[in-house]
């Protein structure tokens, strides 16, 4: 079951385990600039709102209703991350597509889990995603342009823009598999007596409708997505969980919603000069995935823009980044998270 | 010292084991308040914090912010305002679901409608 959570989607699965709950969000961030360079990890500001999709039937084209889910706004050229949290530990895998396209290997949408090649990432090992998986270790960020105009990653690989918004699918891990993880970690907290954390576990005719946002690839990130260290069996696909996000601009959220959408983020460079910082991970010795070839042969939106004679993204001037965070496995929500003026009470 | 003191003490000491940005001092300062402040809040001398202060604390040492602010002796504005609009509904429910078991609340709990797609 899924149920909306203060701005977050959680996932529980009572009847597999009692601690297989997680829970997914989408943060707001800089859009990092798209000019071939490749950037760290740019902060998270804050959860985009999410609202029930079935709260405004009388307000959303009917497409949008029939899909169901929820709905969140995005100011065109935007940019986001997505956010995984298994507050207990339990593992899952989990699938992401925008416009029905997998982020990870540029295939089309299906329910089941593919391992070869790997369309899911896996959690706890994998703490955020960022974009569009083209290298080993390189994504090219999620970044909110109209559908129709021919950016977002299901144009351009299908000639087509029926879907839009972002979609998610979520399998748990079976329970006796989970039993037997629990047993192994056991024995590794055993025999630790420091606290350092280290785990090693084994390791317009086709346009649906022209309201609808996409996602598009954007500037390139150092970000590894994880192999699946536990293997395609430990994954229980009879319980499954998905849900799509529509995601809407700000006009129609406005509409839609009567809410006002979040204000506009300052520039990376707005950012950088202030001297805030960008992060870095390190996730240990996992081994990461290597990068769709589908994926990788898209234009970004400034290449895509350039070929049309567009300019897409406003301030899109190249960073000089200088002031980098490292952050562990045991820390990662906590501190890529920034919150600016907040004072205390 | 009170629950709540206790809890955010015990709760920042461990965090403060593994990293050592959860001092005492670095905690007061990335929420807002100061570090004799927070100590006074941890050892019960003081009134637990504000709402908008004690959902800090929940969010900078990974706790959830109701249940924090339960131990506070308080419920967050948002569930005010929910209650508010519709009072008698919500009271009894909640009377209705005082005894009920988790799994049994969680099936009166909203869920997302996964549609056609």
């Amino acid at each position: 079951m899924i149920t909306l959570e203060d701005d977050s989607l959680m996932f529980r699965f009572p009847d597999v385990h009692d601690a297989a709950s997680c829970a997914i969000e989408f943060q707001r961030t800089l859009r990092i600039p798209d000019d071939g360079r490749d950037y760290p990890l740019p902060p998270g500001v804050g959860r985009f709102p999410l609202r029930h999709l079935d709260d405004f039937r009388a307000d959303v084209p009917q497409d949008w209703h029939r899909r169901g889910g929820v709905i969140a706004p995005m100011h065109q050229a935007e940019a986001m991350w997505i956010n995984f949290t298994s507050g207990a530990g339990y593992p899952f895998a989990v699938k992401i597509a925008t416009g029905k396209i997998c982020a990870l290997t540029g295939d089309g949408w299906v329910n089941h889990l593919n391992g070869d090649p790997q369309d899911y990432l896996v959690l706890p090992d994998q703490p955020w995603l960022d974009g569009y998986c083209v290298e080993e270790g390189v994504i090219r960020q999620f970044v909110a342009m109209p559908l129709g105009a021919g950016y977002t990653v299901e144009e351009q690989l299908t000639g087509e823009a029926l879907h839009g918004g972002l979609q998610i699918v979520v399998y748990p891990m079976k329970p006796e598999r989970y039993r037997q993880l629990e047993r192994l970690r056991e024995r590794l907290r055993e025999r630790r007596d420091d606290v350092v954390y280290c785990f090693e576990e084994p390791n317009p005719e086709n346009v649906a409708c022209m309201f609808d946002m996409g996602l598009a690839p954007g500037g390139r990130m150092r970000q590894e997505v994880y192999d699946d260290s536990y293997g395609l069996d430990a994954w229980d696909q009879r319980n499954a969980s998905r849900c799509f996000v529509t995601i809407a601009n700000s006009a129609q959220w406005m509409a839609i919603t009567g809410e006002r959408p979040p204000t506009v983020l300052p520039t990376a460079k707005q950012y950088t000069t202030a001297g805030l910082p960008w992060f870095e991970w390190y996730g240990g010795d996992a081994e990461a995935l290597a990068g769709a070839d589908k994926l990788r042969s898209l234009s970004s939106v400034a290449q895509f823009g350039k070929s049309k004679g567009e300019r897409p993204l406003p301030e899109n001037e190249t960073v000089e980044v200088t002031h980098t965070v490292g952050l562990r496995s045991d820390d990662a929500t906590r501190v890529r998270e920034f919150s600016s003026g907040e004072t205390g009470g | 010292m009170t629950h709540f003191g206790n809890t955010l003490r015990t709760r920042r000491e461990r965090l403060h084991l593994k990293d050592k940005s959860f001092s005492l001092r670095q905690v007061a300062l990335r929420i807002g308040v100061e570090p004799a402040y927070l100590s006074k809040i941890e050892r019960g001398e003081v009134a637990p914090p504000s709402e908008a202060t004690t959902v800090k604390l929940a969010r900078e040492l990974g706790e959830d912010p109701d249940v924090l602010l339960a131990l506070a002796g308080k419920v967050s504005r948002d569930l005010q305002d929910i209650i508010r609009k519709r009072p008698r509904l919500f009271a009894d429910l909640i009377r209705q679901l005082k005894q009920a078991p988790d799994d049994a609340i969680l099936r009166v709990v909203r869920e997302v409608r996964d549609g056609d797609w």
